[in-house]
């Protein structure tokens, strides 16, 4: 059988996360084997008649349901919004490498702008049931509005495991009486040893928050980036997210910050 | 398995194996050669087609599969390949297949391109001339093949030298065992001299040396405003393997793959509209480091053939000297 035809799953559960997102939990309906999967790794989820698109996995392996948080953004996702509770999708995957958790297992930053956030959740759910393996957590996400923040009802349970959470803005609204800036200004507020890091969103935050953490001694190489490229196949022959020598879908989507410093 | 074909010996031996199984092979029309289905049409045996025969292994358009929805599930079905043999491929094409395998062959392995390519049967066409863009002797991808493949053939005057190198291959000739004689050292001996004289008078630039020394200096801007973005270059080229998967029909319907091309301009653009790759000389850049950096990296070969198609099919024209920065200057 062909890697191309994927699973069936159901769609249980629809929640908003903002107006243009929602979280999406999934039933798988093959019989037998087990769905696993790691933090920082994706699928390609397809609406039949409408095609596939890569989405990262937002729920962690270590809790029971598979949830895709997915952004309006094309005619993928939009038709994936467009569905209802029972509604059947096709998933291909697991795919990418997944954060090295081995190599995490101590002081952990983790930095998220925008939709980049959702690849984190599943890495901050796993830490936060595997707490006693990794040291201090920090944690710092940014949106561009209070509306656009994701996952605002779990921030609670992760400062009760006992990981530091800060939330910024871009734009502040009447209603946000948070901090309002960018997420590096969220850095230069942690207390730090060098340890290791995990970002994904905008280029130009990567390199910020990258920066910080190397001012602040990080090694380039704990530093992990999760990087957004356009894929089709998730299998590495499509050329779509080829970075020179390696292919996103399969090499990636987690690199280490010295080996793709150049092409962020 | 070692015999000799006389020419008149070709025509009958095709008909034979068309009987079996379907035979693509290089047709003359009134404009040029192309890779068609056979069936006693005239054969242009001179000269390579411009569209690479490696489009019967990753067509432009192809079913990866069907789905049928019934009452919410849905079933799928891959099509059946029916057997095919293409004739008359040359050296610098049965390289690129065996680049394609190995592509297509790295884990997670794509079944879909083995499917077609366990259904192909390969039967090359020694080069002992050469067309005017040729130069895949400085890339080790001809005159001669030496990449696995059914059958042989060597165009020694008034014959064929054939070389079966595999169970498909000694069959392929056994087809039509009356029309073959044994070989003789003196075939041998023709062969060689003839791919020697071949591999000897050909151009003998575009190594993967001295293309990665013109890259380093080229100025990709430069070059970029020249690129018309057409993406022909890729299309005729027999690596590139370019892909986009595709739905059609609801709610039952066909899963598509179609030939991409990363010089088109969206072919690297994010969901958000950012796109890595944005302007034709960072995507002319990349096509070219792609074929003599990375594809070497990832499988020890050249991922450039020396077939020339992309020169031939340039309207810019935009070709391998134009990289050098003196002969640009020189051109004036």
């Amino acid at each position: 059988m062909s890697e191309y035809i994927p699973m069936q799953a159901e769609i249980l559960d629809i929640d908003i996360e903002s107006p243009n997102t929602y979280l999406i939990t999934l039933k798988l309906l093959e019989e037998g084997e087990e769905f696993r999967y790691l933090p920082g790794q994706f699928v390609m989820i397809s609406v039949f008649g409408l095609g596939e698109c890569p989405i990262s996995i937002a729920s962690s392996p270590t809790r029971r349901s598979l949830q895709l948080c997915i952004r309006r953004a094309g005619k993928v996702t939009n038709a994936i919004m467009d569905c209802l509770v029972g509604d059947i999708v096709g998933i291909r995957g697991p795919y990418g490498n997944g954060f090295p958790l081995d190599r995490m297992m101590r002081d952990v930053v983790i930095a998220g702008g925008g939709s980049g956030f959702a690849t984190l959740r599943s890495l901050i759910n796993y830490i936060s049931d595997r707490r006693e393996m990794f040291g201090k957590v920090s944690i710092a996400y940014g949106a561009r509005t209070s509306q656009d923040l994701y996952f605002m009802q779990e921030y609670r349970s992760w400062q009760r495991a006992g990981m530091e959470v800060a939330v910024t803005v871009d734009i502040g609204d009447e209603l946000w009486k948070g901090n309002v800036g960018l997420v590096t200004s969220l850095i230069d507020r942690f207390e730090l040893n060098p340890g290791s890091a995990a970002i994904c969103g905008p280029p130009v935050m990567i390199n910020a928050v990258a920066g910080k953490l190397m001012e602040r001694g990080f090694h380039l190489s704990d530093i992990y980036v999760s990087m957004e490229r356009h894929m089709k196949c998730g299998v590495g022959k499509c050329e779509h997210c080829a970075i020179g020598p390696y292919h996103t879908c399969q090499d990636g989507p987690v690199f280490s910050y010295d080996r793709v410093r150049e092409v962020i | 398995m070692k015999a000799f074909l006389a020419k008149e010996g070709l025509i009958p031996l095709l008909e034979a194996l068309s009987q079996q199984m379907e035979i693509i092979a290089p047709l003359a029309t009134e404009s040029c050669a192309v890779f068609s289905s056979w069936r006693g049409q005239i054969m242009d045996l001179q000269n390579n087609p411009l569209a690479p025969p490696t489009e019967f292994l990753l067509p432009h358009r192809e079913i990866l599969f069907r789905y049928v929805q019934e009452s919410g599930r849905y079933t799928f079905k891959e099509e059946e390949i029916p057997p095919r043999l293409l004739f008359a491929i040359r050296p610098c094409d049965l390289h690129a297949i065996a680049l394609l395998d190995k592509i297509f062959g790295s884990q997670p392995i794509d079944q879909a391109y083995f499917r077609r390519r366990r259904a192909t049967a390969l039967v090359v066409l020694n080069c002992t001339t050469w067309g005017r863009e040729c130069f895949c002797a400085s890339l080790g991808a001809g005159p001669e093949a030496r990449d696995p493949c059914d059958l042989q053939l060597t165009d020694i005057g008034d014959g064929y030298l054939c070389q079966a190198e595999t169970p498909a291959g000694i069959l392929i000739l056994k087809a039509a065992s009356d029309l073959l004689q044994p070989a003789k050292l003196e075939h041998d001996q023709e062969k060689a001299r003839l791919l020697q004289m071949a591999r000897e008078t050909m151009p003998r630039d575009g190594s993967c040396q001295q293309m990665r020394q013109a890259m380093k200096r080229a100025d990709w801007e430069d070059l970029g405003r020249e690129c018309l973005g057409c993406g022909g270059c890729s299309l005729v080229c027999p690596v590139c393997h370019c892909f986009n998967i595709i739905d059609s029909g609801i709610p039952d319907g066909e899963r598509l793959r179609c030939r991409d091309s990363c010089l088109l301009s969206g072919f690297s653009r994010l969901a958000g509209g950012a796109n890595p790759r944005r302007t034709s000389g960072q995507r002319l850049k990349h096509w070219y480091q792609d074929k003599f950096e990375d594809i070497p990296k990832i499988t020890g070969l050249p991922g450039c053939v020396g077939c020339g198609r992309c020169h031939l099919v340039c309207p810019a024209p935009i070709n391998r000297a134009d990289l050098k920065v003196e002969s640009r200057e020189a051109k004036g």
